[in-house]
């Protein structure tokens, strides 16, 4: 079980003020909602909590068991899925994950299984992502995000482009998987604010 | 918590390379057209017996790499932008190894330059009458300075990436690099042709292996910094 610990982070972008002084934790078995509006800086708190992006004030930890994680060691706990984040259109849904379960060191997964939870039919696995809707597309990155068993998962905007039913089975994968991650869920959405134990308001 | 060995993320990199590049054929096209279209258009302009007999050996040599050069340019430049373009980098970052994603497109520009040459020189021999007294030394020669010019080529093609105007930026970045290397490549591949002992080929391979041990050694130590920041 990992913990995110965050103090004190903020962020400029030149002369520009992104965030100021967030702190706070991410504890395993809980859901922490980064609320805010547009241009609030809720992505780029995303970004800095997983490691891509640096805080120009404050430091964010990785604990597990109490002992402080490497940066290069927290990729492996890490799962995320965000708007600007793409995968593979020229590869099929299947090969996507294929894929990133061979990068991840995950050996034995049932990839078909994982799609259909999140709404995606058998005929649409050996297709194209190019060939993908944007809602289908956000289904394979979910699946992406979640196939390694994440420790943290960062999920921004988890349910853009999903349609009703598919906002109710990202709803479902959160639930099933809040037991053994921390999450992190970037929203404006009213539905998935709901899903939180604690929230951060950037708004100020 | 999973983690697969850098090997095994590195075939892994490299086998969405080539899946990718063989549906979408980007670098495929751009190298193919302009090693083609110049090899044609050389061979059509001086053809077998348009340069003096003590000339051929020098300047066949540096044709050859020219083409090759500029062919592989066209090509190997991309295969960090595509994935910034395409918003997939960030995907790539939080599941891959930095270095796995160095090895996997390195391999695979390397490849892309092996076809490229087991497709041109032969083609360019017959076109030209490049006659080749070492075809072993000619083989030494193309296969460490294709490795050297992968590695090189994938090095400044992960620098400029995240930069605006980053074709510009290859050529003002490779150009030093490369520079060296193409000479160390033409007078190898000059010794092939004059001299039916392999060993002539060694002082040039000897520069061309050392040019590209350098690159690499700076291009592990450096990358991961690249790669993340």
């Amino acid at each position: 079980m990992v913990t995110v610990r965050f103090r004190d982070v903020a962020k400029r972008f030149g002369g520009q003020r992104v965030l100021a002084g967030v702190s706070g934790e991410l504890r395993p078995g809980r859901v922490l909602v980064v609320a805010g509006p547009n241009g609030s800086g809720k992505s780029t708190f995303l970004n800095i909590l997983a490691g891509l992006l640096r805080p120009s004030r404050g430091d964010v930890q990785y604990l597990e068991d109490d002992r402080v994680l490497d940066q290069e060691d927290w990729y492996p706990t890490l799962g995320v899925a965000a708007p600007d984040m793409a995968l593979y259109e020229e590869l099929t849904a299947f090969e996507n994950l294929q894929l990133f379960a061979r990068l991840r060191g995950v050996h034995a997964h049932d990839h078909a299984a994982l799609l259909e939870e999140l709404g995606l039919a058998a005929a649409h696995h050996h297709k194209p992502l190019g060939a993908f809707s944007s809602g289908m597309k956000q289904r394979v990155k979910l699946a992406q995000a979640v196939l390694h068993r994440p420790s943290v998962l960062l999920l921004d905007e988890p349910s853009a482009n999903l349609d009703e039913d598919g906002h109710r089975r990202v709803a479902g994968l959160v639930t099933r998987l809040r037991s053994e991650a921390a999450i992190a869920v970037a929203t404006n959405d009213p539905r998935e604010m709901a899903w939180g134990d604690a929230s951060i308001d950037l708004a100020g | 918590m999973h983690r697969s060995t850098l090997l095994a993320e590195s075939l892994a990199v490299l086998g969405k390379e080539v899946a990718s590049e063989l549906r979408r054929r980007v670098a495929l096209n751009a190298i193919g057209l302009f090693a083609v279209t110049t090899l044609v258009a050389v061979a059509y302009q001086i053809g077998p017996y348009g340069l003096a007999e003590q000339d051929r050996p020098f300047l066949l040599s540096a044709l050859l790499w020219i083409i090759l050069f500029f062919a592989a340019t066209a090509g190997l430049s991309r295969v960090f932008v595509k994935e910034e373009d395409a918003h997939t980098a960030k995907a790539l970052r939080l599941a891959a190894r930095p270095l796995a994603v160095l090895y996997g497109k390195l391999l695979f520009n390397l490849l892309l330059l092996l076809a490229l040459e087991a497709i041109i020189v032969p083609l360019y021999c017959a076109l030209m009458g490049f006659a080749v007294k070492s075809v072993g030394g000619l083989v030494l020669v193309m296969v460490a300075g294709g490795a050297a010019f992968a590695v090189t080529s994938t090095f400044v093609a992960a620098i400029i990436a995240r930069a605006s105007g980053s074709n510009a930026l290859f050529a003002i970045l490779a150009l030093p690099l490369l520079l060296p290397l193409l000479v160390a490549v033409i007078a190898g591949t000059r010794a092939a042709a004059g001299s039916p002992e392999l060993l002539a080929v060694f002082p040039a391979l000897r520069a061309v292996v050392s040019l590209g041990g350098v690159t690499m050694v700076t291009a592990i130590l450096l990358f991961p910094v690249v790669w993340r920041d």
